[in-house]
């Protein structure tokens, strides 16, 4: 049953939302202990929540477009009343006080949160090793990682703990553990989704995002969460697509989408990506060739550039946004408390911001992340995707100990879409010895609804 | 050997001119009804401790900037273009300013890029004028930090070192107060705080901190100036370092020297995205902004032909100047300026309005102008009116009706109330024949009593004197 299919049930009272809600909680309360994605779990608000939607549909009033979906949330994303401690000791105990605007919507909407997702401490990781509250196990792949940094918001998915997850995505947080738990992940263009109320990692390239093991629930989740927020400024005052409305068609009509598309396939982003990775992806290639797509080699020249970009602005942004963590409002000062990574890119982050370097490398970073985002446009610019891997490696096993460049180079495919704002969603290709593999589709600014459709031709 | 002590001597005694060169750093709050960047309202004196706040002004994680607020924005064009800036027409944008302090729930001060330059207010230039955001206020003696004012919009002036004493720098603040006094845009001197910068010649720069009123920019500037001329007659090196200035004792500390100077880190915010001010925005703003006083003094000295001291007293307020330009359309300019600068303005003082609150129309005043210039009453009787003035429904002439005060009284009636005082007051009379001259004020004084003012008090003086003196 798909996610639209359930919706249905749920109206028809075929499904109670309650009873949806009670088999997802079985599954938490059997296995959450050893998976560890959910690290707060609300049973009571949940339960509430689904008993007044089933009451309503029995009255026969209306109900909101998610009425009966549960969601898990990642632990950087504000809901009142919550815990968001953004899996850190530093904020263990700070409980919020108001919700963040997806999360108001989605509560308009009649969608159940469930609890709170692991991650990486503060988002600044992509393994979900990093924190506080101990690693996620990835149940597609048992004893390795999720993938990171919401981790903890894919395994949740893989387990079949919730319908649909957020996540967030500064440098691929969707998308890398998407493809390691072998689920679909996806990052709106840049401003398509509020982050008010979502944690800072690093505010010019964060996105929200949703997780979900079906196109339906990806379609549903963004036709609620994306949209102008006046409260927020960097947020896009545009119409959008109704994607639920894009994808709602019969089968044939999503295969004979794909005859229209010019999809790129990058050759440096195969050359810093395994073989047996590469094999996989070929073969989706393949596939949408036999939907009629045109693809098309092509080139990338920066794909150095990216990583040191990413990571300068990266630095800056978060020792910015860690200033309000100095211990007097919530309970623990940042440096004192704060895992090796996260103190790394406050410390790099303060260095490289002093006065003295200005212009030498945050200014640098921001010329040369211009010089990303022109050349990735001028690749779409007549091209509707670009398909890839999403991660360049199979991820390792949990405890495995890794450098930080290495755990850096799982994310050299996916901080392109964040450089340029542009959209990307991750999907999984096929699996090796097992492991999930995960293809990664990228199109042009507010090209959101062309990943999506293609996705859903590609899984059909 | 006693030559060289005798000459240091004369030195640190006689003092050499050291020329001082002085810069301020304005800052005075927007005159706005919501926060820079959410809705909470400005009213923090009013309101309870930590009740004008929201999670966005609180910075609590996760919280954005809401967009700038609009009208702060036109109220810093304003500003800017009254102090005779440029004004950038491009953009405009937030850059966050990193410090440590309980008052900063961020960790940041968001302060824009110069959005006006090269100003100048009579003389001394305008370097920048930026908007920012005001912290809460920490307050340890009550041991919390109250974030009422966290956010409130500010509008940051800062001048070129101009000025060279502190009698100088406190002239150009009483003006920059009545400037934005003028503009309407700014809350004033009560919520201004202002950074000192001070050198003399031979010393480093010193920065003076934490001063709050315009006295206090003169009294930290007066010691300050003592405390750099003594080390450089002892022959001691002024340090480059921050101050705090201490208002209970008008006195400078040493706060850091300029070694350990806060780096502040700056970075564009990236969750505000830069703000085009638009031309047509700038073009609004223009058209609507009052004349500054500094211009408007020159304009009322040629135009009118009265005097700078004049000029200055009915630009002090822009009612009153507003009121006098309608005057002086039925009125002779000098002398409805000697009346308004003179009379009225004691009248004000002494009740402590000023005009605005005085309700005094410019209507009144050309009324009661226009019965002296009659000679319907005498300056006497006119000073009497201008004093119940105030507040009072009623129009000059109606007030005069009411106290029976309309009138001249003619010289046969002061002839004959001068005698009759004479008559009465003897002792007086005998007095003033005696020499002493303070006599004959009190019996000019008895006969205004009786002619209820009336009497026109020249006149008066002369007819006593005649009467006596044969």
């Amino acid at each position: 049953m798909n996610t639209f299919e359930k919706l249905q049930a749920i109206k028809n009272q075929d499904l109670k939302a309650t009873d949806n809600l009670e088999s997802f909680l079985k599954k938490i309360e059997n296995n959450n202990s050893s998976i560890n994605a959910f690290l707060t779990i609300n049973k009571d608000s949940a339960r509430n929540k689904a008993k007044e939607i089933d009451d309503k549909i029995a009255k026969g009033a209306n109900v909101g477009s998610l009425a009966g979906l549960v969601f898990g949330i990642k632990a950087n994303i504000n809901v009142e009343d919550e815990i968001i401690s953004a899996a850190s000791k530093t904020l263990e105990d700070y409980q919020s006080s108001y919700d963040a605007t997806v999360i108001k919507r989605i509560k308009e909407q009649d969608g159940i949160i469930i609890g709170m997702c692991n991650m990486d401490e503060f988002a600044a990781g992509s393994s979900t090793e990093s924190s506080y509250f101990g690693a996620t196990d990835n149940p597609a792949a048992p004893g390795h990682i999720p993938g990171g940094s919401s981790g903890g918001s894919a395994a949740a998915i893989a387990a079949e703990m919730c319908d649909i997850t957020l996540g967030s995505d500064t440098g691929g947080s969707i998308r890398n553990p998407a493809s390691h738990c072998g689920v679909f992940g996806f990052k709106p263009t840049y401003g398509a989704v509020s982050r008010q109320g979502l944690l800072d990692l690093s505010m010019s390239l964060d996105q929200i995002g949703p997780l979900a093991d079906d196109v339906s629930g990806m379609a549903v989740a963004l036709d609620t969460i994306v949209g102008y927020d006046k409260t927020e400024c960097t947020s896009l005052n545009q119409e959008f697509p109704v994607f639920t409305e894009v994808i709602n068609q019969n089968s044939e009509k999503l295969q004979d989408y794909m005859k229209d598309m010019k999809v790129l396939c990058i050759n440096q982003f195969s050359d810093v990506t395994d073989d047996h990775i590469n094999n996989i992806i070929d073969d989706s290639v393949a596939k949408i060739k036999n939907m009629g797509a045109e693809v098309v080699d092509s080139s990338f020249n920066y794909i150095d550039l990216c990583l040191p970009t990413y990571y300068l602005i990266n630095y800056v942004e978060f020792f910015s946004a860690t200033r309000k963590y100095d211990g007097r409002k919530y309970g623990y000062k940042i440096e004192d408390v704060c895992g090796e990574e996260v103190l790394r890119r406050i410390e790099m982050g303060s260095y490289i911001s002093q006065q003295e370097f200005s212009g030498k490398y945050y200014k640098k970073a921001l010329q040369a992340r211009s010089l990303i985002r022109n050349e990735i446009n001028k690749l779409l610019s007549d091209a509707d995707l670009i398909l890839g891997p999403t991660v360049p490696k199979l991820p390792h096993k949990i405890g495995e100990k890794l450098e930080p460049m290495e755990m850096y180079a799982y994310d050299v495919l996916t901080v392109i879409a964040n450089l340029a704002g542009i959209p990307a969603g991750s999907m999984k290709a096929g699996e090796y010895n097992g492991i999930p593999v995960g293809l990664q589709l990228q199109a042009k600014p507010n090209g959101d609804v062309k990943i999506i459709k293609a996705m859903a031709a590609l899984n059909h | 050997m006693i030559i060289i002590k005798l000459w240091l001597l004369f030195l640190i005694i006689g003092g050499i001119t050291i020329d001082m060169k002085c810069g301020l750093e304005i800052h005075v709050q927007l005159k706005t009804d919501s926060k820079l960047f959410c809705d909470c309202s400005t009213n923090y004196k009013e309101a309870p401790a930590n009740t004008n706040i929201c999670p966005v002004c609180l910075n609590q994680p996760g919280t954005k900037p809401f967009p700038t607020n609009e009208k702060a924005l036109k109220n810093a064009l304003t500003i800017a273009l009254m102090l005779n800036c440029k004004i950038d027409k491009d953009i405009t944008y937030f850059m966050r300013k990193h410090y440590d302090y309980p008052d900063l729930p961020s960790g940041y001060q968001r302060t824009s890029v110069p959005i006006g330059y090269e100003g100048d207010l009579n003389g001394i230039k305008i370097r920048e004028i930026h908007m920012e955001e005001d912290p809460g206020q920490f307050k340890p003696d009550f041991g919390i930090v109250d974030f009422n004012r966290s956010g409130i919009p500010l509008v940051e002036i800062v001048t070129e070192p101009d000025m060279h004493s502190p009698e100088e720098a406190r002239e150009f603040l009483k003006e920059l107060i009545r400037v934005l006094n003028y503009s309407e845009c700014a809350r004033g001197e009560g919520t201004m705080r202002a950074d000192v910068n001070i050198s003399l010649e031979g010393g480093n720069r010193a920065e003076i901190k934490n001063i709050n009123s315009i006295k206090g920019a003169y009294k930290s500037l007066k010691f300050e100036m003592i405390r750099q001329k003594n080390l450089i007659k002892r022959g001691v090196e002024v340090k480059q370092e921050t101050r705090a200035f201490l208002e209970s004792q008008m006195i400078t500390v040493a706060m850091r020297t300029k070694e350990d100077a806060d780096d502040y880190r700056f970075i564009p915010d990236p969750d505000l995205p830069p703000i085009k001010v638009q031309k047509k925005q700038l073009e609004e703003v223009s058209e609507t902004i009052p004349e500054a006083p500094h211009n408007k003094v020159k304009r009322f000295i040629e135009e009118y032909d009265i005097d700078e001291e004049s000029a200055k007293t009915l630009t002090s307020e822009l009612k009153l100047a507003n009121a006098y330009e309608i005057v002086v359309k039925s009125i002779d300019p000098k002398f409805a300026a000697m009346w308004m600068r003179d009379e009225l303005k004691r009248v004000l003082t002494y009740n402590k309005l000023d005009f605005k609150e005085s309700e005094i129309s410019a209507e009144n005043i050309i009324e009661l102008l226009n019965l002296l210039n009659d000679k319907k009453i005498t300056t006497k009787v006119g000073q009497r009116i201008i004093e119940k003035m105030p507040k009072n429904k009623n129009s000059p002439k109606e007030i005069a009706e009411e106290l029976g005060l309309i009138g001249v009284v003619e010289k046969d009636e002061v002839l004959d109330t001068a005698k009759k005082t004479i008559s009465e007051n003897e002792a007086a009379v005998s007095d003033y024949k005696k020499g002493k001259e303070t006599s004959l004020n009190f019996l000019v004084g008895q006969v205004m009593k009786l002619t209820r003012g009336k009497a026109d008090p020249g006149e008066t003086v002369k007819i006593l004197k005649e009467l006596i003196d044969n």
